[in-house]
């Protein structure tokens, strides 16, 4: 008998590994592109997300809304329905990733695979009940676990921020070794890239993603065989595919290194114990093969197939902990009443709502201009960790920006135009008079009012009595808010010279998007009469 | 007469005849500002330098050049917020005709750097002019003793440092604190560092940083000038067509006239008395030789 591998898989599997090349630089272009492109509008950079049924699914049923964009997940689901796991092995950038890893980890002797029949394979689809269960109650837990909001999400905090400190550090030796024209370019491209530096839980989540991708010394593909909520979705949609699994006898030599090198352990070997729902069509077996015994051909009649672990007890322990999970993720003061930090994005529905679709993939955090959204980890409760806060301190809101509301996938934060945007509160700002430098020092400032950017604008200044410590009367001007024209944009405290606790900060209270969080009824104001 | 001393001067003159044959040849002096009032902000931009005696009395062939635009903020032109684009891209076209070996355009903005040079205009009129813009580079931020009256030192960017020629292309706007903003102010724009905690002082800060600085050339750019809600505007009415440009190479009477703008005395304010005593340039327009024309 001819011994030979097969150099048609061989050439299929080079295809997957450009088709995973070329979707992961679309993917990795579009996130570099997710920044103020020159205009208002910035074009469908979260595309991407639109593919996830997880997500469309999950905040459907989580908003009761359906969100239009995500109509392309049908071909996703369809896909599935008709070639199996494709996406997974073909397209998902997170399992580029983890299968780049996992090939470093075997090539450096890391990691040396052997046969592994465990069925750990089922937890992806008991963290799947899981979410969905979850989501009936209307908790948006997706976001965690899917596999691009976790890309996006620990690329953007994490990975990206990271990338710029070390190359700012670069840019700094070449500086030292004075090749400044090379250093000036590669900091105008730097400049040109807009990449936001500093977030709150870059350390943690970065860690995170590091944490996942070391997973893959121990398994490869770790997180999509084990962990993936979304790879578990599709590998129930992938039962009744065509392209199926087979092995010619004749040739096979039951050397199992189909089942040793199986990337998201699918068990090629024996064909009974193969399962449709775990392969990602990578072709690693069938072109590892010694012998060119396993083959794909199409076929539309049902075969005897392994079917998903999914037990009926399982299914409904794993419900019921979806149930039991939702009050542990409600208990927060935020619930109740509205933290004064928790400073959502302009466009950001209601927080009941917005909780409800928001996928924790920081889209909005990378076009912020100013580095200024965050993710959360307190203000919004359990719920919202990983949810978008507007950090003052670190960044304001830019007046004629709207991007943040462009990039959401979800709708989250609803798309705004320019002049929409300009109209909408997200807080108010507030004068620390015993820190602000006219009203405690008698010296001129006015920074605050110079920033203001509405028109007219928020902060008037006004003659202010001061008595400086030695009793003399200063009457400097000092700044006051009316609270009408104040949007919160927050570039007051941004820019305030009182360099470590500003003198003037924002507070979420008068956002727009609440009912209750406001400060004035404007009832009473507006019939002036009887009061 | 020694020989010697005859000899040197011979040499000199002799320079002075290759280098600078327009100057004997003209005659008459160059005004002191030029006062130019006109529909286009490029023409009339041309006009004030051509009365001021033309581009090469300010740069030379091999000169590298800074201009040095107000790109504050996240305006459009409309809003007057931002130095004039085509204002901008004149100067940057006139000194590249006269020789300049590389002209800059930078400023250290409020607002994004990529927001405020794409969205005032100026980042496109600029490269379309061969300029280079520059995004502000912290790399280059250097403390420099600014040798001021109360500014000793502050981190400055050495790409102002390091050029031949500056040339300040300011707006004119009003502002709270100082009252007008016009060419001092626009210095805040080269530095670093906490610049805002020079507002506690801030008519001394922007004395010392003119002194510093010392600009060949000041372009006032009126064409649109902020009358209201300064620095930053927003609404169109808060600007007023005004299409005049004012230049020379005092840069304190330069801000003087654009004081007028605003039919506001230059004595009324008080970072151009102050910086008139110290002799730094003249603030009583009538004894100044303006030649103003409207094109």
């Amino acid at each position: 008998m001819k011994k030979e591998r097969s150099k048609k898989y061989r050439i299929i599997q080079a295809l997957r590994i450009l088709s995973q090349a070329v979707f992961f630089l679309l993917f990795f272009y579009l996130l570099l592109g997710t920044h103020f492109p020159g205009e208002d509008y910035i074009g469908r950079v979260e595309i991407f997300f639109h593919f996830d049924p997880l997500l469309a699914l999950t905040t459907f049923i989580a908003s009761r809304a359906f969100f239009v964009s995500f109509i392309f997940a049908a071909i996703t689901v369809v896909l599935t329905f008709v070639l199996g796991r494709v996406a997974c092995g073909w397209v998902c950038p997170l399992g580029s990733i983890h299968q780049a890893f996992s090939w470093l980890f075997k090539k450096s002797k890391l990691h040396r695979p052997k046969r592994i029949k465990d069925n750990r394979t089922a937890w992806k689809y008991s963290i799947l009940v899981f979410i969905l269960v979850a989501t009936l109650f209307s908790l948006n837990l997706a976001g965690l676990l899917d596999p691009l909001s976790l890309l996006y999400r620990s690329f953007i905090t994490g990975i990206l921020p990271v990338a710029n400190y070390g190359i700012s550090a670069f840019i700094g030796i070449l500086y030292k070794l004075k090749l400044f024209s090379l250093g000036d370019s590669l900091v105008q491209s730097m400049a040109n890239l807009a990449v936001n530096p500093i977030f709150l839980q870059g350390f943690l989540i970065g860690l995170l993603f590091i944490g996942i991708l070391l997973l893959n010394l121990y398994r490869e593909r770790l997180w999509c065989r084990y962990l993936c909520p979304l790879g578990a979705f599709l590998g129930l949609l992938s039962r009744w595919n065509i392209l199926k699994l087979k092995i010619d006898p004749q040739k096979c030599i039951e050397c199992h290194l189909c089942n040793i090198h199986c990337e998201t352990q699918a068990n090629p070997f024996p064909l009974e114990e193969w399962k449709s729902s775990e392969c990602v069509y990578c072709f690693t077996c069938s072109a590892i093969c010694p012998t060119s015994a396993i083959t794909f051909p199409v076929r539309t009649t049902p075969e005897q197939i392994a079917k998903v672990d999914l037990s009926r007890r399982k299914l409904i322990f794993h419900s019921l902990l979806g149930v039991l999970v939702v009050p542990f993720f409600r208990l927060s003061p935020a619930t109740r009443r509205s933290s004064p930090k928790l400073i959502r994005p302009p466009g950001a529905l209601p927080e009941e709502q917005f909780l409800q679709k928001c996928v924790k993939c920081s889209e909005c955090m990378k076009s912020c201009p100013t580095n200024a959204l965050q993710p959360a980890w307190s203000e919004a409760g359990p719920e919202g960790i990983w949810t978008p806060i507007l950090v003052p301190r670190i960044g304001h809101c830019e007046y004629y920006c709207s991007l943040c509301s462009q990039v959401c996938p979800t709708g989250a934060i609803q798309e705004l135009t320019v002049e929409e945007k300009t109209k909408v509160k997200i807080g108010l700002a507030w004068v620390n008079k015993n820190r602000c430098i006219p009203y405690d020092l008698g010296t001129p400032c006015i920074v605050c009012e110079e920033h203001c950017p509405t028109s007219p604008k928020a902060i008037k200044l006004v003659k202010t009595e001061v008595k400086l410590p030695d009793g003399t009367i200063m009457t400097p001007l000092a700044p006051v808010i009316d609270t009408d024209l104040c949007i919160g944009c927050g570039i007051c405290e941004n820019k305030c010279p009182v360099v470590d606790k500003p003198a003037i900060y924002v507070t979420s209270v008068g956002e727009s998007r609440s009912e209750k969080n406001q400060l004035l009824l404007d009832l009473i104001k507006e019939k002036s009469g009887p009061y | 007469m020694k020989r010697r001393e005859f000899i040197k001067d011979l040499a000199v003159g002799g320079l002075l005849l290759n280098f600078q044959p327009g100057l004997l040849a003209q005659g008459k002096k160059s005004p002191d500002l030029a006062w130019i009032q006109g529909e286009s902000p490029a023409q009339i931009t041309q006009e004030a330098i051509s009365s001021l005696g033309g581009i090469r009395q300010f740069i030379s062939r091999g000169d590298v050049v800074v201009v040095k635009p107000n790109i504050g903020w996240d305006r459009i032109p409309t809003q007057a917020a931002c130095t004039n684009p085509e204002v901008i891209k004149t100067l940057i076209e006139l000194s590249l005709e006269a020789g300049a070996k590389e002209v800059k355009v930078l400023d250290n903005p409020c607002n994004p750097a990529n927001r405020t040079y794409a969205r005032s205009g100026i980042a496109d009129a600029a490269k379309e002019a061969g300029a280079k813009v520059l995004f502000p580079n912290p790399h280059k931020l250097k403390k420099m003793a600014l040798k001021g009256e109360w500014l000793k030192e502050w981190e400055v960017y050495t790409d102002f440092v390091e050029a031949d020629k500056i040339i300040n292309a300011p707006i004119a706007k009003t502002h709270s604190l100082c009252r007008l903003t016009l060419g001092f102010k626009n210095w805040l724009g080269a530095l670093g560092g906490n610049r805002n905690q020079l507002h506690q002082k801030l008519d001394q800060a922007i004395i010392d940083l003119a002194a510093f600085f010392n600009p060949c050339l000041t372009v006032m750019d009126g064409y649109r000038i902020l009358i209201r809600n300064g620095p930053q505007g927003g609404r169109l009415s808060d600007a007023k067509l005004f299409k005049t440009v004012v230049a020379g190479v005092d840069y304190v009477a330069v801000d003087a006239a654009a004081a007028t703008f605003f039919e506001v005395a230059p004595q009324d304010l008080p970072f151009l008395r102050i910086a008139h005593q110290k002799g730094l340039g003249e603030i009583d327009l009538e004894k100044l030789r303006i030649e103003k024309r409207t094109v």
